[in-house]
């Protein structure tokens, strides 16, 4: 039996109302790549936080080979031989690429700074060696120190950022190394090398946890997987056996009224994404305009949108439409680029090219005050409400743009009778309703705005089922009253049986369209969120 | 005009001539590197008055009250500064950006009207006389230690401690993950800075017959950080440079000497328009290197992609 390097029991962590991490136990034996699933807010990244020290734990043990580390700050922490990587890129922006990894071995440094005020080679031998060894550690993940070494990382890609940032992981020599999200954004070929990198390095010896929501990449490289949600522990196992758990099938796919989830595990749905798919359904073309009828009648029209940040394209050329009165859903698993799609549309980003026209209204280059006031809404991911304000405060900000003030205040009135809710917590401060609730208060604040086009991004986001329940009620409700809706979701059945269209959005392409109950019987669809 | 020509034409003479403002941009340049190697680690102070003033004074009541040699009494000034760049950087380094730096320039005030201005040995209001100043002897010992200063901060750059410092100041949180122990680095750039400060506060009071406690006002505090903006922060070079050229600018064009700090805001504003990196800030010296003059002599980063 081999012996654990990280043990972790009964590890609580909860912020304000909502259980981040909730009494998760898991050990991970010496020489492992351990795998770290779950939806998006699942909890997994705090998991990483807790390990590293970066987040306080509030209850439970986490052991480094028996030594408690819990409650180390993260200094300590790293200087005990576990290393980490950052979902978002955190390398030191303006240093060299070689700078960078020079840092990483910090805590292996002895103290030189009197050698270093020397001039004369001889006291700087320590560091030609570093620097030698940290030119090792650059090919060693396949950045070439010639090329590479006195670029400065912000300079480089985004899949070099990434492998450099592993780089100066390793510098610190570590024992364990959290990788969360190394693949996060990257092409295929990328994630084959990021792939081939991690079964190098854990042959040579190293534990690894990875996080990742690459299922192909996961399931391909662990040996043993744990799955949270809503920040508990719901399966544990090989690749193989949480494939097969139908609790996580659900969590994936989210809930629905059917009992599909346990008939559908990934591993058994057999077609691959090339399959023929379902009549209704048709794989989208770009070239071509999925409404060429009505194409000039559609509300939004967009036409070949590329979007990106930085060095990274997340939106590599979608094409697709809305009908006045629709709701058309927008799914696929996370990092797809939907909320870069519909950012792109509200003007938060700007689009490097293609076409993107509201009603007349040129989205690429319209300020968004104009884009708000022409009648299109977004309600951001996360919710974004303003915690200290009260619920009625947080409706009022909604309305800021517009002069009406009496219309305004009856208006609010009508929403808190309407969602009763938030009528019953008028007074309250936003950050102390519930995710559900506050949720509702950040649809009923953009529907002040006079939406004739409300863009609704992750409603269900680490929300618990019934609550999902509430906030699709509300979505219905909505759209009954006449509403327009574009909905981005992870929770994809949920958003199949409200949307009467939707888009399959993969790594920025859009895979598939079709109605909302043909996709929900397509397999195509749990292909792309869970792999296989 | 006049200025440059007998620069360059005779420069012995003009040495003789300018030696207190030479001395001034030497002083000047130390209080710029003392706030660089804040700013270095990320870190924005105005409390370099303050530990300049303790120099100072230290330095001024050891020659009126001790027969200890100057160069004691100055040392020793630095090293009461860095002592209470300690003290008070245990609260304040908590805080970050523009929070830091109005605490700290609360340090300098509550140090000027709280302790400065109400204990006797200071001289109060009236400030203190110096029995000790020599103000063409002190010339030579401010530029020995300015060169001595800015070495010891170039070569700091490769060391674990610079290294640290510069992690700091890209990412706290990863620094964090790398080892480094981000509170105790943080202090030690406070207190390397608070020790800079303090020698430069020493070395001005024995070139003035008089240390007056006006001049370690809010007003100087601003002006040190100016330096470091103008010159710019990528190296030890950047501030040396910007406290040159705004300590020399009054004396070149003398008949604008009304209008000093209007000049001074101007350029400011120039240079955070046009030039936010400052005069020698990303690969600026590069832009105005000779052909002939080798790329690594220019000892700012490596041209980048991103610059072009």
């Amino acid at each position: 039996m081999p012996a654990h390097l990280l043990t972790l029991s009964g590890v609580t962590r909860h912020f304000g109302g909502v259980q981040a991490v909730d009494q998760v136990s898991l050990e991970i034996e010496t020489g492992t790549i351990f795998g770290l699933i779950g939806p998006n807010g699942a909890g997994k990244t705090t998991l990483v936080n807790l390990i590293t020290g970066y987040v306080a734990l509030q209850s439970g043990r986490i052991e480094l080979e028996g030594q408690p580390i819990g409650g180390r700050a993260p200094h300590q922490i790293a200087s005990l031989g576990v290393a980490r990587t950052f979902q978002t890129i955190r390398l030191y922006k303006q240093l060299t690429a070689l700078a960078n990894v020079l840092v990483g071995m910090h805590s292996r440094r002895k103290h030189d700074t009197l050698q270093q005020l020397g001039l004369l080679p001889v006291f700087r031998r320590g560091q030609l060696q570093r620097v030698a060894e940290a030119r090792q550690l650059l090919s060693r993940v396949g950045l070439e120190p010639e090329r590479f070494q006195n670029r400065r990382a912000m300079t480089l890609s985004y899949g070099d950022q990434r492998r450099l940032e592993i780089a100066r992981a390793l510098a610190l020599g570590p024992r364990l190394l959290l990788l969360d999200e190394p693949a996060a954004g990257m092409n295929p070929a990328e994630k084959d090398r990021i792939r081939e990198l991690i079964e190098e390095l854990n042959a040579e010896g190293l534990t690894i946890l990875l996080i990742d929501h690459d299922m192909r990449l996961v399931m391909g490289v662990c040996r043993q997987l744990a799955v949270l949600n809503f920040g508990r522990r719901i399966a544990l196992g090989t690749p193989a056996e949480v494939s097969a758990d139908p609790a996580v099938v659900t969590a994936y796919l989210g809930t629905q009224a059917g009992e599909e989830g346990a008939t559908a595990a990934p591993g058994a749905a057999g077609p691959e994404l090339e399959a023929p798919v379902g009549a209704a359904l048709r794989v989208a073309d770009p070239t071509e305009s999925v409404h060429p009828t009505d194409a000039p009648a559609a509300m939004l029209q967009v036409r070949e949108l590329r979007v990106g940040y930085g060095a990274v394209e997340a939106v590599k050329g979608v094409t697709f439409s809305v009908d006045k009165g629709e709701v058309v859903a927008l799914i696929g698993a996370n990092g797809a680029g939907k909320s870069t799609i519909l950012n792109a549309l509200s003007g938060v980003l700007r689009p490097h090219s293609g076409s993107a026209v509201f009603d007349g209204l040129d989205l690429g280059t319209a300020p968004t005050h104009r884009i708000v006031s022409h009648g299109l809404i977004q309600v951001p991911e996360g919710r974004e409400v303003l915690a200290r304000q009260t619920v009625r405060e947080n409706l009022a900000l909604g309305a800021w743009s517009r002069r009406d003030g009496r219309a305004v205040a009856r208006e609010i009135e009508e929403l808190m009778e309407r969602f009763e809710i938030l009528g019953k917590r008028r007074n309250l401060a936003a950050g102390q309703l519930s995710g559900g609730e506050q949720q509702i208060l950040a649809i009923a604040r953009g529907l002040l705005g006079k939406p004739r086009l409300l863009l609704l991004d992750e409603p269900s986001l680490g929300l618990a089922p019934q609550t999902v329940d509430l906030v699709f009620g509300v979505i219905e409700q909505i759209h009954a009253a006449g509403t327009t809706i574009l909905l981005v979701e992870q929770n994809a059945l949920r958003a199949l049986e409200v949307a009467g269209r939707a888009y399959v959005v993969e790594t920025g392409r859009i895979l598939l369209t079709g109605t909302g109950e043909a996709l929900r019987q397509d397999p195509a669809v749990r292909k792309a969120y869970l792999g296989g | 005009m006049d200025f440059f020509l007998q620069l360059f034409s005779d420069p012995v003479g003009f040495y003789q001539s300018h030696e207190l403002l030479i001395a001034q941009i030497g002083i000047n340049s130390l209080l710029a590197i003392s706030i660089f190697v804040t700013l270095f680690s990320g870190q924005l102070t105005l409390a370099n008055v303050g530990f300049m003033a303790v120099g100072a004074y230290t330095t001024v009541i050891l020659s009126l009250h001790a027969s200890t040699p100057l160069v004691f009494n100055i040392a020793l000034g630095a090293l009461l500064a860095g002592a209470l760049g300690v003290v008070v950087g245990l609260p304040v380094l908590r805080l970050r950006g523009v929070f830091l730096a109005i605490a700290t320039l609360g340090f300098g005030e509550a140090l000027r009207f709280g302790v400065i201005l109400n204990l006797p040995i200071t001289g109060q209001g009236q400030g203190l006389k110096n029995p000790d100043a020599d103000p063409l002897g002190g010339v030579v010992p401010i530029l020995v230690a300015l060169a001595l200063v800015a070495y010891l901060v170039w070569r700091l750059g490769s060391s674990k401690l610079g290294q640290a410092w510069a992690a700091i100041r890209e990412d706290e949180l990863a620094a964090s993950s790398q080892g480094i122990n981000v509170p105790l680095y943080k202090m030690s750039a406070f207190v390397v800075g608070a020790l800079i400060a303090g020698l430069a506060g020493g070395l001005e009071s024995h070139i003035n017959f008089f240390v007056d406690p006006t001049e370690y006002g809010t007003t100087r505090a601003i002006q040190v950080l100016t330096f470091a903006v103008v010159g710019g922060i990528s190296n030890v070079l950047g501030p040396i440079l910007g406290a040159t050229i705004l300590t020399s600018l009054p004396e070149v064009v003398r008949q604008a000497q009304d209008y000093r700090d209007v000049i001074n805001g101007v350029i400011l504003i120039l240079i955070i328009v046009f030039r936010p990196q400052g005069v020698l800030g990303g690969g600026g010296l590069a832009l105005i290197r000779p052909r002939w003059w080798p790329r690594q002599w220019t000892l700012t980063r490596a041209r980048t992609p991103a610059d072009a």
